[in-house]
Formats: structure tokens, sequence, C-alpha cells
């Protein structure tokens, strides 16, 4: 005897919270059940649980995580492409799986999903079309059927008012990358068998690192249809399905063309890309990695010192603040640096956060620092209110200061743009904010390892390590005069 | 002999079950299980092992098949 039973997920739900730990959240009848259990039950049989992350979406299929017993990750409204797009790329020996739903992908994520289809990014999108926003109570999407009444459109949808249902399978398969694109349903046996392999055959292209897979799942809502169970699926069957075609758009790797793949036979569509290695955030920031750097050691009798650098991009702040952290992590100090910026590259406000420690940092947002410094004028007038008492602003001294510093906190006025000006280097102004730092001993730590770090951030360029060697000597010796 | 096995208490009494049976050996009951829905049952013969209940079950647990 054999029994046919579920698997792939956990034997109990207890986290899900219900009455009853061994049954879904959702409704009667509801499609996401039928799909959850294809996925779990697919996973398995593959065995690929222990290699398979899911990326839950917001919406009905969000307490995915209580059922599949594989890795999860939950992303914010829309995001799940977005999520599975770092998911993919930080794990490419994983099997990436996001979970979307038509509200999720179809509107506020739509762009998310395009753009990482359109990248050919290799995990595959699992998209459930109930033409609803299901969890929130039944609004219009954008694949909300002409006609269709919904809570937002209790007359139906006017698509002279809301547009077109939107086919993003059709939209999606103008695309370059994807591997492969179907749209199935779950409405009835011979469409569940269907889904059965179409969503076996997604699992498989992850496993093969082939490529991109989005497989459009036509489900019911008998809540938000106000229909019984076979009624939701009667009306997926008549309704749905004639708005939205099951078939197979594309299956490149099984023969089956998507729009003009042989249009590009140069393309590397259908090879199975090599993964790309991406440069480390240390790459990223030019965090020395050439100097001897020991592992932090802790030190009760070193207290917590917070440090706020601000200024406009292009001044080196960024660059001031990880000297500052590597020269703590030279002195075995516990030490983060954690930057802050807006959308522009240079003139845009920019700053960055560092704390050191001797014991373990909990948090690297720094609300009250002790030491400020600032070199634009946006700058002090946003966190010098901020400084503990006891604490230092070092400011550059073309930053008007008229809103006095608060009480008990020591303003520093320096030079440090126009001395870089009369040196010959005005990128040069933030080791002239060292050199104040130094100076005025307000970072506990010692000359010698500032010095170092800012050798040490000099790395990529040599020829700038002795000049900015120089420019410390001089600024030291321009404050002392 | 192949049969369904039912946990009465897992389901939520849909009917899909019911509708895609090919021989027609599920009906829905009248009495209510502990979540205060009325729960499918088997009619005692017919049954081929064939599976199609359980696919067509939304539940995970609701409903397994022997065979």
């Amino acid at each position: 005897m054999a029994i046919i039973e579920q698997k792939g997920m956990y034997g109990e739900f207890p986290r899900c919270g219900k009455a009853h730990a061994r049954t879904t959240h959702y409704c009667p009848g509801c499609g996401h059940g039928i799909i959850n259990k294809l996925i779990a039950e697919a996973c398995a049989e593959m065995g690929l649980q222990d290699s398979t992350i899911f990326v839950d979406p917001v919406g009905c299929g969000v307490f995915t995580y209580y059922y599949w017993d594989a890795a999860h990750v939950s992303a914010a409204h829309g995001r799940a492409s977005a999520a599975a797009t770092g998911v993919c790329r930080a794990r490419p020996d994983a099997v990436t799986i996001a979970y979307q739903g038509d509200g999720d992908l179809g509107a506020i994520g739509f762009n998310n999903a395009f753009q990482a289809a359109s990248r050919g990014e290799h995990f595959g999108c699992i998209f459930v079309n109930n033409s609803l926003y299901g969890m929130t109570g039944g609004q219009m999407a954008p694949t909300t059927l002409e006609g269709e009444k919904t809570t937002t459109t209790p007359f139906g949808r006017d698509p002279s008012l809301t547009g077109h249902p939107l086919h993003v399978c059709e939209v999606f398969n103008q695309l370059q990358a994807p591997t492969y694109i179907a749209r199935v349903s779950v409405a009835d046996t011979k469409r569940i068998y269907a889904c059965k392999r179409a969503i076996r055959r997604v699992l498989e292209i992850q496993q093969k690192h082939q490529g991109y897979a989005l497989l459009e799942i036509l489900a019911p809502c008998p809540t938000n249809f106000r229909m019984d169970a076979m009624k939701a699926a009667k009306f997926c069957m008549e309704e749905m399905e004639r708005e939205f075609p099951l078939g197979t758009f594309r299956d490149l790797e099984n023969g089956v063309a998507g729009v003009a793949p042989t249009a590009h036979p140069e393309s590397d569509v259908l090879a199975v890309k090599p993964v790309p290695q991406f440069p480390t955030c240390n790459d990223l920031f030019a965090v020395p990695d050439g100097i001897d750097a020991p592992s932090p050691e802790n030190d009760p009798a070193v207290p917590e010192r917070r440090f706020k650098f601000a200024g406009y991009g292009g001044q080196g702040i960024l660059s001031l603040g990880i000297c500052v952290a590597e020269a703590a992590r030279l002195e075995k100090r516990h030490s983060l640096w954690f930057p802050s910026y807006g959308p522009e590259q240079r003139g845009g406000s920019a700053n960055c956060s560092v704390v050191v420690s001797g014991t373990p940092i909990g948090s690297p947002a720094v609300d009250h620092p002790d030491v400020l410094v600032c070199m634009n004028q946006p700058s002090y007038e946003r966190f010098a209110a901020d400084v503990k008492p006891g604490g230092t602003i070092i400011v550059d001294e073309s930053v008007p200061t008229d809103v006095p510093p608060p009480a008990g906190v020591t303003l520093r006025k320096v030079p440090a743009i126009r001395l870089a000006e009369e040196f010959g280097v005005p990128k040069a102004a933030n080791t002239m904010m060292l050199a104040a730092l130094r100076k005025y001993k307000v970072t506990g730590l010692d000359d010698a390892s500032l010095e170092t770090a800012l050798v040490a951030s000099f790395k990529k360029k040599p020829q700038l390590v002795e000049k900015n060697r120089e420019l410390l000597r001089k600024a030291e010796a321009a404050f002392d005069a | 002999m192949a049969k369904p096995i039912i946990d009465e208490d897992c389901c939520k009494g849909c009917g899909r079950c019911v509708a895609a049976c090919p021989k027609g050996c599920l009906t829905l009951t009248d009495h209510f299980n502990k979540a205060g829905l009325k729960p499918v049952a088997y009619k005692g013969e017919g049954c081929t092992g064939c599976a199609t209940c359980f696919y067509n079950c939304p539940e995970p647990y609701a409903l397994k098949v022997e065979r």
C-alpha cells in the first residue's frame, strides 16, 4: 500500500496561530493552497528542499513561510523580485524562487519583476494571478478583467477609467533574456497536472542555473469573487482564460522560442551564463585590507565613542569616516562605519557614522554623536543640536554658526577648505579635518594609527600617500600657528 | 483497496475534491467539524486511488490517498 500525501511542508504549522495546527490560513477553495502544495511537493520530490530559498511576497501568499519546509526571505510589497535578485546573486548555488501575487508583481512591483526578467536573473518567479487584491479585501488589480466587479470597481472595471487588464506573460515575452515563460491554471484536474509539470520545469531550470523563469498561475479567489469554490474555478476557466490564454510562451531550453530569440545569433541567451563575481562592499568603498588589521579585543575600560561626519558628497566625508574606523581597528577596538547619502553623487549632502568601542557595538546608527565633523552648512544645521554635552563639533570656518551649539559642547572652527586650497590640493580638505581631529585629541585614538589608516586609504593611489602625509604635517603646523 | 483518508478537522468543505473525483465517490457531509465547517466524506466504495482529490484539495493535510 502506498500513501499519496503532502511532501515538502512542515508537519504542523504552529507559527500560523490557527486553532488547528495542520490547516493553512487560506479560505476554502483558495488557489494558493493548491499551488503551495504543488510547489512543496515538487521541491521535495526533486530533492531541492535544502537548497531552495523562497522569497515570499506581501499578500495572501506571504505566509508560505509557515508551510514550506525550505529557506525563506520575506520581501516588502512588490519587492520579491528585487530581493530574489539579491538572494540569487549572493547564493548562486541555491535555487531561488520568488512567489508573488498580481497586486504584488502586477502593480507596485511590476518594474522590479520586469527589470529582473530583462536582466535574466537566475531565479524563478511564480506569479499567482487571481485578478484582484485578495488579502486587502478584493480591490481592483492591474489584472482585473473588464467588467469584473471588485470592491473598488463596484459596477465592473471600466477600461475608459481604469485601463485594460495587464497581460504580464505577454509583456515579459517581449524581453530577450527570460528562459521560460508560461501561463497555467489550477481551476480543474487537467490544469492542475499541467501546473504541476510547469512548476517542476521552473525548478529544473533553476536547478540547472539556466536563467530566469516566469510562471503565471491563474488561481480562483472564492472569497473575493463572492462565489463558492466551484463557481470560482469556473470563473477562472471561462472568464479569466478568455483574457489570459494558457500556454507556454517560451521554453528556450526545450526549443520553444519566444519573441525572435534567433534574431540575435551572437546573443548568449541560450547559453548557461557564468555567475558574475560582484565587488564586495569593501571593494566599493575602497576599504583598505592591505594593512595589518588585528581582530578586535574586548576592553571594557574603553568607552564607546560615536562620531558623525557630514558634508557635501565629494568632500571626502565618507573616506574620513573610514580613516577613523580603520585607525580604531588597528588599535584592536571594535569599530563600525555606516554611510548615509542621498541620490546625488557629488554636491548632495552625505554623512557617515562611526562607532568605536572597547566592547561589541550594538547599533551602527549614531543619533547623538560625541564628535561631529561638519564641512557644510546644511550638515551643521541638521546635526549640531544632536551632539552630546561634553562633545565636540569641528566645523569648517566657511560654515556660518549663527545657531550656537548646545550647552556644554565645544565648537572648533578650522580652516580646512581654505588650507587645502592654499596647499594646492583642494580635494584634501578631509585630510585637513583629520589633522584637526588629531590636534584636538577628540578621537581617543593614537596619532600614529590615524596616519597609518590615512596612508592605507590611498592604497589605490599610492602616488598620493606622501603628499597627504605632508599635508597632514603642514595642516598641524598651520593650526599651531 | 484504495481509499481516501480524510482528516475532518483539516477539511474546509470547499467541495473541490467532490467535483473532481472521476468516480464520484466523495460527498460533503451535513455535520460540522471543529472549525465549524462541513467536511467531506468518502462514500465507502469506488475509489481507484487516482489521487485526483488530493491534488484538487487546497489543504495540505485534509486528505491523503491510500492505494
